[in-house]
Formats: C-alpha cells, sequence, structure tokens
C-alpha cells in the first residue's frame, strides 16, 4: 500500500509543475497592467511613470518572466506566494485565511447533497419505474437545470425575505451557511441521485446480485452491502471531482450570500489583475484537485481491492 | 456591478417586486434625494446597518486605506471636503491661501481631536504626508519635503512637481488625516464624526459616534457597513429588514426599492455616460477624422431616450462630460447637442456620404461602418445603450457594429493596440474637486516617454495643440472661476466645436433606504458620502 501511495505521490510531481508554469504563463499573457490599477485603486487615478516605474520595480515585475518564474517558485516552495498586488495582503496568508470558509461550504454542501442523493438514488433504483422514481428523476432534473444564483435568489426570497427564518448573507452564524450551502448542495444532489441510480441499475442487473439473492441474502444486504458499494466507486468519484471544484471556489453562491471565500477572492483579484494572487490561487487550487484526486484514488483501494492488485502487477 | 448580476436582474424584476409588495403600498413610492421629518420621533437606538458593496480596502500598511477609501466610514477627515456641488469646502482647514509658485498653505481648525484625545496639530498634517511620500506621492506628488510644519496649526503643502490643482485633489478621503504615529492598519485613529470599532476582512468595518467630535455630534450611535458585493443581494437584504440602507442600487431594481416602505434616495449626477470619436485612426478606423460624421453621430442620438430607457430615469441629459456642477456657471456655455435626424442627414449629405440601396451611406466606395467598442469599466454597465444607439444610427444611415470586451484590461488592449474602434464607450466618476483632470488624462496630445494611460488615450482622441493649449490654461489657473472657465473651454472644444466627445447621461447615485431612516443624503461621489446627519425614527 505504502509504494502505491508513493508511487501516486510521484507521479503527480510533473503535474504539479506543470500547472505552476501554466499558472503564471497565464498570468503573463493576460492583458492588462496591475501596478496601474492598484495605484488607481488607491486613489491615484492617474498615477505619474514615476509612481508607476516604483511600483513595478517594488513588486519585481521590471524582471523578464522566466527570472520571475524562477523567484516565484522558488518562493512558493518556501511557503512565500507574494503579496496580493490589491490588498497589500501576503497571498498564501489570504488565501488561508479564505480557505477554510470555502472547505466549510463545500464540505457541508457535498455532505448535504450525498445525504439527498443516496438514499434517493437507491430507492429509485431499486423501485424502478415507480412513482417514486418518477418524481426522484424529475426532481433530479429539475435540480440539475436550474442556474446556481437563480436558485440562491429564490432561496433567498422565500426564506429570508418571506419567511425570515433565515439570514440573507454574510458568515458571521451557523444560521448564514444554511441558504449557500443548500444553493450547492441541490445541484450537487441532483447530479448524484442520477449517478446512484444509473450505478445501482447497472449493479443490480449483475450476476453477483442474483447469486447473492439466490443464497438467500436480505434484499438490504443485496443492495446495500453488495450492490451500493460496488456503485460507490463511480458517485465516489463524481463526488470527488465536485469537492475539488467547490474547494477552489463556488464564486457565484460565495458573492450572492457574501460568503467571504476563496472564490469570491480570487474572482475579485482577476478583475485587478492581480498577479501573485491569480497564480497562487491556480497553484494552490491545482495542489487541491491533486491531492483530492490522490485520497479518491486511494478510496478506490478501499473500495474495490483489485485496484490496488492491479497496480502491483504493473510493478512486478 | 457585476456582469452577472446585471443580466439576472432584469429576470429577478418580477420576484423583486413580489417580495417588495407583500403586505406593502403599491410600488411608485417616493424618490428623495433627502428626507428630512424634523417632528419626527426618533428612536431609542441610533443603530444603522447599511449594505455596502465589496470590500476593496487596501491592508498592507505603507498604503492601507481601510476605512478611508473606497468606503469611506466618516473615521477620517481631509484638510479641504467636497460639497454635493462639487465645491472644494473648509473640512480641517478653515482657510488657505495659495503661495506661488506651487505652495498652498492651510490654516487648520483649531479645538479639533483625534479619537484618542489628543489635539490636531500640523506635525498630524505633515506625518500624513509623509506617509503618502513613501508610497508614492498621490495624486498631489508629495515628497518627504513637501509639507512644512509653519506653527501649530499652519502647514504649508508644496507638491514636488508644479500641481496647482492640488486644493482640489485634497478633498479626496485617501488624503484623510490619522493620527501621527498611529496604526492605521489595527486602530485608525482620526478626527471624524465616528471612531473606529472594528473591521473584519471581506464582512463588515464597525463605527461608533465620537462624543468629542468637533462638529456637530451625530445622531447615530453606531454604523455597522457590512460588505455585500451582490446588488441584488443588498436589495433582499434592504427588504429582509437586515440593513436599513443599501449603497449602489442597480437601476433596474430602483423602482422596486422606490415602494412600500423603503425609498429610493438619489444623488444629483456624479458619474456620465459619454461616446469618445476615434478621431486619430488608420485605414478602417480613420473615418472619425471627417467632422461631418462625428457631427451626425452628435445630432443622431437621442439622449432623452436613452435617459429614459437606458438609464429609466435614474440620470439626467447631459451636455458635459464631467458632472456640471463642477464647473459652476461656466458649465452654460458648454452648448451639447438635442436630437435632429435631419440634421444629421444633411451633415452627411453635404459631406458626400450618400444613402445606398440598403439604407447604408457610402462615400468614393467606402461604406459609412463604424465599430463601437464597449467594454469601460464593465460591458453590462452600458446595456442596452449600444444597441440603442444602433437603431438611432441607422436612421442618419450610418451602420453600427457593437464589439464587447470583457473587462477594462481588454478594452484598454484594444485602445492601446492602434486605436481599433470608432466609437468608445465610457462610463467614468468624479471623485475629487479637479475639474481639469479627466480631460486632460483623455483628450491631450501623447507625449514620447509620458504618461502610459495618457498616451493610449491620446493616441485616439487627442485634438493637438489648441485642445493642449485649453488644458495648460486649466492646469494653472489658480482662482476658482478660472478654473471652473477652463474647463468650460475644454468642454467646448471637445464637445460643441470637435464632436469628440458625445456625452449622453449624467448618472445618479442611487441609495435604497427604509422608511425610518431619516435625513440620508446622497452625496454624487459615494467615496465623500456623509452619514453623520443621519437618523432613525421609531
Amino acid at each position: 500500500m505504502a509504494a502505491y501511495v508513493a508511487r501516486r505521490v510521484l507521479s503527480l510531481v510533473p503535474v504539479w509543475v506543470g500547472i505552476s508554469v501554466l499558472a503564471f504563463a497565464l498570468s503573463v499573457l493576460a492583458p492588462g497592467d496591475p501596478v496601474r490599477q492598484a495605484l488607481q485603486q488607491s486613489g491615484i487615478d492617474a498615477p505619474s511613470p514615476e509612481q508607476v516605474a516604483e511600483m513595478r520595480r517594488e513588486l519585481g515585475l521590471d524582471a523578464p518572466p522566466p527570472v520571475r518564474y524562477a523567484r516565484w517558485v522558488g518562493d512558493a516552495l518556501t511557503g512565500d506566494l507574494g503579496r496580493s498586488i490589491r490588498t497589500g495582503e501576503p497571498v498564501l496568508g489570504a488565501l488561508a485565511e479564505r480557505f477554510p470558509r470555502t472547505a466549510t461550504l463545500a464540505l457541508v454542501a457535498v455532505v448535504l447533497g450525498l445525504a439527498i442523493a443516496l438514499p434517493l438514488g437507491v430507492v429509485s433504483a431499486v423501485l424502478r419505474n415507480s412513482a417514486l422514481d418518477h418524481v426522484a428523476r424529475l426532481g433530479a432534473l429539475v435540480g440539475a437545470s436550474i442556474p446556481s444564483f437563480w436558485l440562491a435568489y429564490l432561496l433567498i426570497i422565500a426564506f429570508a425575505v418571506q419567511l425570515k427564518v433565515l439570514p440573507v448573507a454574510g458568515s458571521t452564524t451557523p444560521q448564514h451557511l444554511v441558504l449557500p450551502a443548500l444553493t450547492l448542495a441541490i445541484g450537487a444532489a441532483a447530479s448524484l441521485t442520477r449517478l446512484t441510480r444509473s450505478a445501482m441499475l447497472e449493479e443490480l442487473s449483475q450476476e453477483y446480485v442474483r447469486t447473492g439473492r439466490a443464497k438467500g441474502l436480505r434484499e438490504r444486504a443485496v443492495v446495500v452491502r453488495h450492490a451500493l458499494r460496488n456503485a460507490l466507486i463511480a458517485i465516489a468519484t463524481v463526488t470527488g471531482i465536485r469537492l475539488a471544484a467547490l474547494l477552489g471556489g463556488a464564486v457565484i453562491v460565495e458573492t450572492i450570500f457574501a460568503w467571504p471565500g476563496i472564490g469570491k477572492f480570487v474572482v475579485d483579484s482577476i478583475g485587478a489583475r492581480d498577479y501573485p494572487v491569480i497564480q497562487g490561487f491556480v497553484l494552490f487550487a491545482g495542489t487541491v484537485v491533486l491531492a483530492i484526486n490522490l485520497a479518491v484514488d486511494l478510496a478506490y483501494v478501499w473500495l474495490d481491492p483489485r485496484v490496488r492488485l492491479g497496480g502491483r502487477a504493473r510493478g512486478n | 456591478m457585476t456582469g452577472r448580476a446585471r443580466a439576472i436582474t432584469a429576470g429577478l424584476a418580477a420576484l423583486l417586486v413580489a417580495a417588495a409588495c407583500t403586505g406593502a403600498a403599491p410600488a411608485g413610492g417616493p424618490t428623495t434625494t433627502a428626507t428630512a421629518e424634523p417632528q419626527a420621533e426618533l428612536a431609542a437606538v441610533q443603530e444603522l446597518t447599511v449594505a455596502a458593496g465589496r470590500d476593496d480596502y487596501r491592508t498592507d500598511g505603507k498604503r492601507n486605506l481601510t476605512g478611508m477609501f473606497p468606503l469611506n466610514a466618516n473615521i477620517y477627515e481631509t484638510l479641504v471636503t467636497l460639497s454635493p456641488t462639487y465645491q472644494v469646502e473648509p473640512g480641517l482647514a478653515t482657510k488657505w491661501e495659495f503661495r506661488a509658485p506651487n505652495t498652498y498653505r492651510f490654516t487648520l481648525r483649531s479645538g479639533v481631536k483625534f479619537h484618542d484625545g489628543t489635539p490636531l496639530t500640523a506635525k498630524d498634517v505633515k506625518a500624513v504626508m509623509d506617509r503618502v511620500a513613501t508610497a508614492g506621492g498621490g495624486t498631489v506628488g508629495v515628497d518627504d519635503k513637501s509639507a512644512v510644519v509653519v506653527d501649530d496649526l499652519t502647514v504649508d503643502i508644496t507638491p514636488k512637481r508644479t500641481n496647482l490643482r492640488a486644493l482640489q485633489q485634497l478633498v479626496h478621503p485617501s488624503w484623510g488625516i490619522h493620527k501621527a504615529g498611529a496604526d492605521v492598519v489595527a486602530k485608525p485613529v482620526g478626527t471624524g464624526p465616528f471612531r473606529f470599532v472594528s473591521y473584519t476582512k471581506g464582512e463588515r468595518i464597525v463605527v461608533e459616534r465620537n462624543e468629542d467630535y468637533w462638529g456637530a455630534k451625530p445622531t447615530l450611535q453606531k454604523i455597522t457597513f457590512r460588505f455585500i458585493p451582490d446588488p441584488n443581494t443588498r436589495v433582499l437584504a434592504l427588504q429582509a429588514g437586515e440593513v436599513q440602507v443599501a449603497v449602489e442600487v442597480p437601476r433596474e431594481s430602483a423602482k422596486t426599492v422606490a415602494a412600500g416602505d423603503l425609498r429610493l434616495v438619489t444623488s444629483k449626477p456624479g458619474a456620465y455616460e459619454a461616446i469618445y470619436v476615434n478621431i486619430r485612426g488608420s485605414g478602417d478606423y480613420a473615418i472619425g477624422k471627417d467632422k461631418a460624421v462625428r457631427e451626425a453621430i452628435a445630432y443622431a442620438i437621442d439622449k432623452k431616450a436613452v435617459v429614459e430607457n437606458v438609464w429609466q430615469n435614474n440620470a439626467e441629459i447631459s451636455q458635459t462630460m464631467i458632472p456640471p456642477g463642477i464647473l459652476g456657471d461656466a458649465a452654460s456655455t458648454v452648448k451639447g447637442t438635442a436630437r435632429s435626424v435631419d440634421r444629421a442627414k444633411k451633415l452627411l449629405d453635404d459631406a458626400g456620404w450618400k444613402a445606398g440601396a440598403d439604407g447604408v451611406r457610402a462615400k468614393d466606395g467606402k461604406r459609412l461602418t463604424l465599430e463601437m467598442i464597449v467594454g469601460y469599466p464593465t460591458p453590462e454597465i452600458h446595456k442596452p445603450l449600444p444597441e440603442f444607439a444602433q437603431a438611432q444610427l441607422k436612421e442618419v444611415g450610418i451602420d453600427l457594429k457593437i464589439v464587447t470586451t470583457p473587462d477594462t484590461a481588454s478594452y484598454e488592449k484594444r485602445l492601446a493596440s492602434g486605436a481599433q474602434g470608432h466609437l468608445w464607450v465610457e462610463a467614468g466618476s468624479q471623485n475629487d474637486g479637479n475639474p481639469c483632470f479627466l480631460p486632460e488624462l483623455l483628450f491631450t496630445s501623447p507625449v514620447p516617454g509620458g504618461d502610459d494611460e495618457q498616451n493610449m488615450y491620446g493616441n485616439a482622441f487627442a485634438l493637438g495643440a489648441k485642445f493642449d493649449d485649453a488644458a495648460k490654461k486649466c492646469r494653472e489657473a489658480t482662482g476658482v472661476a478660472d478654473v471652473q472657465k477652463a474647463a468650460a473651454d475644454m468642454m467646448k472644444v471637445l464637445i460643441d466645436e470637435e464632436f469628440v466627445v458625445i456625452p449622453l447621461a449624467g448618472t445618479f447615485r442611487l441609495y435604497g433606504a427604509s422608511s425610518k431612516v431619516l435625513d440620508l443624503v446622497a452625496h454624487p461621489a459615494g467615496v465623500h458620502q456623509r452619514w453623520d446627519k443621519v437618523r432613525i425614527r421609531k
């Protein structure tokens, strides 16, 4: 197992380097002058050439791109992603400060989504073509089709403006988490319900299910312990992808609900051509995605030991 | 306003109206610029929550602007202030005197105390100037020798380069005076009507009444500014009663906000929307050199319809580029244009632009097809102006293609890359008292090795020596009336004589407020908004 993990980690190194090159190149190629925008944000509407040159020097933007890349990667490996040109904060600190908010929102949304999707998808598959199945499929279709911003406003109008049981926006109390998490969870639940149903239908048609039933296993054991466990491989993959996307920042939902997470911060930074933040974020988010992919790969091993055995066979 | 937010606003209108109208009076409530109700019984607790926009404070020590800019929490005050009519008025300085060749002498108000109880002195002003000097010198262009303490209450400020507009620039809140040596990041200490309580990045800034304020003590005991970047959410928070004031209400929601228990508070114009015509283009982009075409465009566009339909009456017709108030009486010397399709057609006919079979004019085999570039500061903020202009220009035989750039950077890249476009739509704000600034920045001749932004605009729109002379006069004028006249003269060249600028609308600042909020007077420039007169009734 340790060798398998080590092999997987090593395989991520070139990917990480690729991400860093891409992050840096995108920022260099994007139009716009971050220095001028930062000075204007400081109240200097028409910065003089001297002011621009001084700030460019101060930020190290006067060096050629390869030199800047080498400096940036070197610093990044020591945990220094530079300072935000827009707000002046250290980038790593700014990302680290906002990431827990985004992670909380993402995790709650995904857990809530799974809590809705797994039972609904399983029951929908087991009771295929029943009224419940039709309702679940319709609900999943609607949930997947509604744009998140529209759903967010609907939920605000219903629960905050009309019923006044939840706050409109902010992040100071646990209640503030409910609406943004629900907005994201409904979208996640919709797609996961459909996936769970189709994966379960496939598993329930397998020979081993028939064998289990023939052996006299209880239906609940057949469905939950055997079919669902095998269906979870596909579900884990999609859940991992969705979680990774949410950890990168649910930009629209964070903006609408004034949730001070990473997504909103980065979008604001993109608008301001805040290179250090954009580069740092891409590297940070890329690292998170790699870590989640690694976790999902390891989950495969737990869910299906044949994955690990296959790895050994290839290693021999 | 974000692009996405703008796009969804119209779609949400029905829902918002439904939410607003629940148990309330029908839409069409009061729209007001002030809400003075001196007889109203005031609430015992005078605490206000304001839905502000995005948290854009810089928080590094060198350039920290927490509580100061862009959201002015009224913690700090400037030496001079900008009135709602864009006139320079006394602030922490009671008087000032220009001392040739390049110095302003300020006499400070006596008896002013900082929030920590220490008195304001000229040394504090010098400390602020010195701090700005370490961060590049600001708009005024100060260095560590610029501020000289004459005595405890007198200070001279001499910019490092000749800058006679320093007085008008010092009204900007980024020149707020803080206590010398105070930790401006952790504990902002100013002299304003409210004192700093707390700041949570991305969430809120809280201030409380300054009991020792030198002026009229505010009625409000506490203000919480919550950062809510999405304009629709701000309106919903207002409707839900979570906040009592929402800033920058989207114009599409204005009618909804004006309904029921809420009211819309509007300012005089402090921002504008205008079209600039490329007069220095080459190849396909050279059409704008034809003055008849520029003039015809100015007469073809119906500004009244733009105000009514594009801005939904949350603006007024503008004949000047920047807000007319800043030009004082001289504003009336700029005439502008009113729609006249016949005149526009005649101008084009006389210039040899003849209508073809499809109605589009042509001259010497070249069709009168123009590109309108839309993207500054965002494309969404102008919608649906481009389509509107397209229809109106078609009536006079001009074929307009709309080119949308996603953001300012892309817009500027296109402008800097040979000014690829004929018509450039922009929205701008006037945040200080210097009327020369924007016309000089955008329309003076490019200078080799000069400012990149000025050259970028100059390469497309500069008029040459005559305008440069007018800009110089504006820059060098000393008296208020002289400055206003010089700025108006620049406008006349741009708008009345050369038709390089086609002003469309002077736009209002829109605040949504609970009907319990009294005496909220919207300043045309949001960064100068005052909260010290606001009260809350029962």
